[in-house]
């Protein structure tokens, strides 16, 4: 009788059952108990762009604090992993009035920014968005910003736009690139055919978004999932025109692609002022104020400012830029116009997410 | 050891015979089964329990970002009644299918050829060919045809260095067309070694005895081979085609606004926090692979397709 052969015992089997299953329920688990015994960690859900992973290495070294990041794919994503697994996560990362929706449900509190001593580097502005009072306190340690606009190569867009409604320009068919946003889509639709409150639109002016998304389609080569694909597109030449935040013509150049120009819509634009919050359910809620303070130093985010080219709310970093000769740039990307971003329609949850999800499904389905 | 001792011996064994018969025979039974374990484990807690959960929320609504328990049929009456999914639905099955057909199409005559006419002690070596794309990630093997197949990508630079052409060729993406090249060449790792198990068993006496016989070859691989190893065949389409129709990275990477397949808006909607109306698609597209094996399940002998 071969190896193989050898009929196995009952008893083997249990045992050999009762192993696997353990140790499947081990990994499951998790299974490390790895780690300094006196490192917090704090699991944190958020975007690639608020933090560098020597930053985090430093901030452990320094402070004996982890950071175990979570990537979101929007704040919606974050509202519900938050939402279903309760405390697993200790800070949020959340958009302008995402920030309100997500402390009015009860999943992040407010908290005294002046208890962060890093918060007297932020301009002035910053410190006091009325969409983020609580009383005496703020619901989220503002980060950065960006307005959402056009784009395009002057080489081949010409004229110049002044509208959204040049995404509709037959002429520029399969040479439009963006990022696959569908509710922000839906948002600059709305921009673009007049609505009222482009996140809060009625059934109407839905239907016109809709229909102006129908227009533009046959121009949009692909929807992108990052940002980074929006600027290679542009960079290579396969896309003309694109929709992006702050700071993408400097990154277009920087990947060695043409001069690239950009405009404010004359209809508005729409962005993002985003900030960190406090999840309620956590059980390291003390160790927030000192993992911010950390993070939020001014030369980190100098640093940040350089790596990801999009205006950010800490003055003193501001002042470290120029400093160092970035002034030029930094005052293209209006770093040092905070007031700027009040001037946008903010993002923030809609009103109607279903119509909007449902609405652009039907414009980009086949 | 007298008589009486050893009766009196007897009758205490068989009294803790009696008591120990139902934990022998439960511990038997368990042992029949430990080796379910992990994998009720896994399926069940991992596989079962989340379907459960996704058929109960796609009889659910959201309401302002809340999945709220209202037992409803609007999610499946929408997609029903609204042209473009339906559209969306036709041309995923057309492209997952064409897909299918091409990769088993390319794969068939390479493991036909492996199997028959090349060495032992070369098979091996080239079977791993076939998987060293494994090696590196699903991501990466379907973004590095971006580079290939771009504007500025390899073909397109070799034909104006060749001066075939003067402008780069944008048709050799973002379009359904490149979306199913890239599927094939994706998914023919899987049909090759799957085929080349079926085939590797054939009696390749009988194709010849065929012939033999006056047989052409391709009667004689029609009529004599494939009845043999259908159960592979069908096993390497299940194995294509059922991955195939719920993709949604390659046509995100290279499909572009025209070649969505479905599996990009179900993403859309958990994107939008809509996980009812995502869960209900999720299930239309399990129905669909859930046909597909009951339809092939009298082919699906794993012992034919495998051996022992």
């Amino acid at each position: 009788m071969t190896l193989l052969e050898r009929t196995m015992t009952r008893r083997e089997a249990l045992r050999a059952g009762l192993v696997g299953s353990v140790g499947l329920y081990i990994v499951a688990c998790g299974g490390s108990t790895g780690g300094s015994s006196n490192a917090v960690t704090l699991n944190w859900i958020t975007w690639n762009d608020h933090y560098m992973d020597d930053q985090l290495k430093a901030v452990h070294s320094s402070y004996q604090i982890d950071a175990r990041v979570t990537l979101e794919t929007d704040d919606s994503d974050g509202y519900l992993k938050i939402k279903q697994t309760k405390g697993q996560f200790d800070i949020a990362s959340t958009d302008a009035l995402w920030a309100p929706k997500f402390h009015s449900d009860g999943l992040t509190e407010s908290f005294d920014i002046s208890s962060i001593p890093a918060s007297s580097q932020l301009y002035s502005v910053a410190r006091d968005f009325p969409f983020w009072k609580d009383g005496s306190k703020t619901m989220g340690y503002p980060f950065g910003w960006s307005t959402i606009q056009i784009y395009y190569n002057p080489a081949n867009v010409s004229p110049a736009p002044d509208s959204w409604h040049v995404l509709a320009d037959s002429k520029y068919k399969g040479k439009v690139v963006a990022e696959n946003q569908p509710t922000d889509l839906m948002a600059m639709a709305g921009l673009a055919t007049g609505a009222k409150v482009p996140y809060g639109m009625t059934t109407d002016e839905i239907a016109k978004a809709k229909h102006f998304l129908q227009t533009c389609k046959p121009q949009f080569q692909k929807l992108v999932s990052q940002n980074s694909d929006v600027v290679k597109a542009l960079a290579d030449g396969s896309a003309w025109i694109g929709i992006e935040n702050l700071g993408t013509d400097f990154r277009v150049k920087d990947a060695g692609g043409p001069t690239i120009k950009f405009v404010t819509p004359s209809e508005g634009t729409y962005g993002f002022i985003d900030c960190e919050q406090i999840v309620t359910a956590s059980t390291n809620k003390d160790q927030f104020p000192k993992f911010i303070n950390d993070m939020e130093q001014a030369d980190w985010i100098a640093k940040n400012f350089i790596a990801n080219g999009r205006p950010l709310f800490n003055e003193k970093a501001y002042k470290l830029l120029v400093d160092q000769g970035q002034k030029e740039r930094a005052d293209l990307l209006l770093y040092n116009k905070p007031e700027e971003a009040l001037k946008m329609t903010l993002k923030g949850p809609s009103s109607n997410e279903q119509a909007y999800i449902d609405a652009f499904n039907e414009v980009f389905g086949a | 050891m007298t008589s009486s001792a050893g009766q009196a011996e007897a009758v205490v064994r068989g009294a803790g015979a009696i008591r120990a018969r139902p934990r022998a025979v439960l511990t038997s039974r368990l042992g029949e089964y430990a080796g379910f374990g992990p994998v009720l484990l896994l399926f069940g807690g991992f596989f079962f329990a989340p379907l459960v959960l996704i058929i109960a929320y796609s009889f659910w609504q959201v309401i302002d970002y809340n999945v709220v328990q209202n037992w409803t049929l609007d999610n499946y009456r929408y997609f029903l009644s609204v042209p473009t999914y339906v559209r969306t639905f036709i041309a995923t099955l057309w492209m997952t299918a064409l897909a299918t057909v091409l990769t088993i199409g390319i794969a068939f005559p390479f493991a036909y050829w492996l199997t028959r006419y090349v060495s032992r002690s070369w098979q091996r070596p080239l079977l791993l060919l076939v998987i060293i794309p494994f090696w590196t990630s699903y991501l990466l093997r379907v973004a590095s045809w971006i580079t290939i197949l771009g504007e500025g990508g390899v073909v397109n630079r070799t034909l104006e260095a060749l001066g075939l052409i003067h402008q780069p060729l944008s048709f050799l993406l973002y379009n359904r067309w490149a979306v199913i090249f890239v599927l094939v060449y994706l998914y023919f790792p899987f049909a090759a070694l799957t085929l080349f198990s079926a085939l590797e068993r054939f009696d390749w006496n009988q194709l010849k005895a065929a012939m033999d016989l006056g047989a052409p070859p391709l009667t004689a691989i029609w009529r004599i081979m494939l009845p043999q190893i259908r159960p592979g065949v069908i096993t390497a389409v299940i194995f294509v085609f059922i991955p195939i129709l719920g993709e949604y990275l390659t046509p995100q990477l290279v499909g572009g606004v025209d070649g969505v397949m479905i599996g990009n808006l179900v993403v859309n909607f958990f994107v939008g926090a809509q996980y009812t109306r995502g869960a209900a698609i999720a299930l239309l597209i399990t129905a669909i692979a859930v046909a597909m094996l009951i339809l092939f399940r009298r082919s699906l002998v794993l012992e034919q397709v495998y051996g022992r």
